[in-house]
């Protein structure tokens, strides 16, 4: 059976003064996952590493961690499909650390939150659901499949400089339900996202569009919430 | 985190929109400016000769949409890249916008003061 060397980058605020990386043998069939990895090493190796997951079915974004130089979901990237047998598995950079490989997410939830991302409606509803046309369902495709793993958070310029900036996960939540033909929150999401902390600190880095799991394009959304604010404010488009 | 800073934010869109129509006036005004300085002869590049064009209306209503474009699209570029790491405080905020406000506003004054006997006509 081959394998896999899991060289984990280890950080404990209690305890230690500085992250360090500890090297572990995993031997791996085909099927092995890095989440996998993670688990063997636990049970086998050191049971006080500390790592986030839930569904082992990559759409929870419980797992985000930084394996081998990229962004990638622990229970979705297969050892065998990595480059060699060495596997670098940090956490997420640029974030506030709780411990090995777990990350700090209340400022990335806290953000979300501040967007409202949820449907408002202020019309009456139908006495039946309310009505989509496929065209307008398709408008939810691409970002309605944000996982909220971080990815896109973590590996953003303007969010690492700007700690007030709510970031590409937010925005791109605003932009799922300012597309959503079925959303009537008109001006009270706006005052969210059309501002300095919102949509405007994107320059189109991009980084978020390489870093997503789910190879979703948080830009593309950011830009389109600048042109539909410029379409509210200047010439009262609602949607 | 506490999300009520978020709320004092308020604005940027003028900012933007103008950082985008400014972009586009600097890449005509620039390509204009280049082609009848080198490419339409003119002759030797030299004070009378430049006086000469300045001239035309045209030319004089050129450069001071250039100057402001510049001014504009330079002092709201340094103030996007001051903000991405610095001042986030609303009240820093507006400091700054002001400050360069009136960085662009004396700059826009100098140029004029400086194309004027070609303003005046």
């Amino acid at each position: 059976m081959p394998v896999a060397t899991f060289h984990i980058k280890r950080f404990d605020p209690d305890n230690d003064d500085m992250p360090r990386y500890d090297e572990f043998s995993v031997p791996y069939e085909a099927s092995l996952t890095v989440l996998d990895g993670l688990f063997y090493v636990q049970e086998h190796f050191d049971g006080s590493l500390s790592f986030r997951y839930c569904c082992r079915a990559a759409v929870c974004g419980s797992c985000a961690m930084y394996i081998n130089g990229r962004y990638r979901l622990a229970c979705q990237t297969n050892v065998r499909h990595l480059d060699g047998d060495v596997i670098t598995v940090e956490a997420m950079p640029h974030m506030p650390l709780v411990k090995d490989l777990v990350c700090d997410m209340t400022d990335f939830f806290a953000k979300y939150e501040y967007i409202e991302p949820w449907l408002m409606r202020n019309s009456q509803d139908p006495a039946k659901e309310i009505g989509q046309t496929p065209e307008e369902r398709k408008k939810l495709d691409m970002p309605i499949d944000c996982i909220l793993c971080g990815a896109c958070y973590s590996t953003c310029p303007s969010v690492w400089g700007e700690g007030n900036y709510i970031g590409p996960a937010a925005l791109l939540k605003a932009y799922r339900f300012e597309v959503d033909s079925r959303d009537e929150a008109r001006k009270q999401r706006l005052a969210h996202f059309d501002n300095e902390h919102g949509a405007y600190r994107c320059h189109t880095i991009t980084n978020c569009v390489e870093a997503c799991p789910k190879e979703l394009n948080p830009t593309e959304g950011i830009q389109w919430l600048k042109r539909a604010a410029v379409r509210r404010r200047l010439f009262g488009r609602l949607k | 985190m506490r999300t009520d800073v978020l709320d004092q934010s308020r604005g940027g869109m003028w900012a933007w929109l103008l950082q985008r129509i400014t972009a586009v006036l600097l890449i005509v005004g620039f390509a204009s400016h280049l082609i009848s300085t080198h490419i339409m002869a003119i002759g030797e590049l030299s004070y009378d000769n430049i006086a000469h064009r300045l001239a035309s209306g045209f030319f004089v209503a050129m450069d001071v949409m250039l100057l402001a474009a510049v001014l504009y699209h330079a002092l709201n570029g340094a103030r996007m890249v001051i903000l991405d790491y610095w001042l986030s405080a609303k009240a820093q905020r507006r400091a700054l916008s002001l400050a360069l406000w009136l960085v662009g506003v004396a700059a826009f004054i100098y140029g004029l003061w400086a194309l004027w006997p070609w303003i005046k006509g």
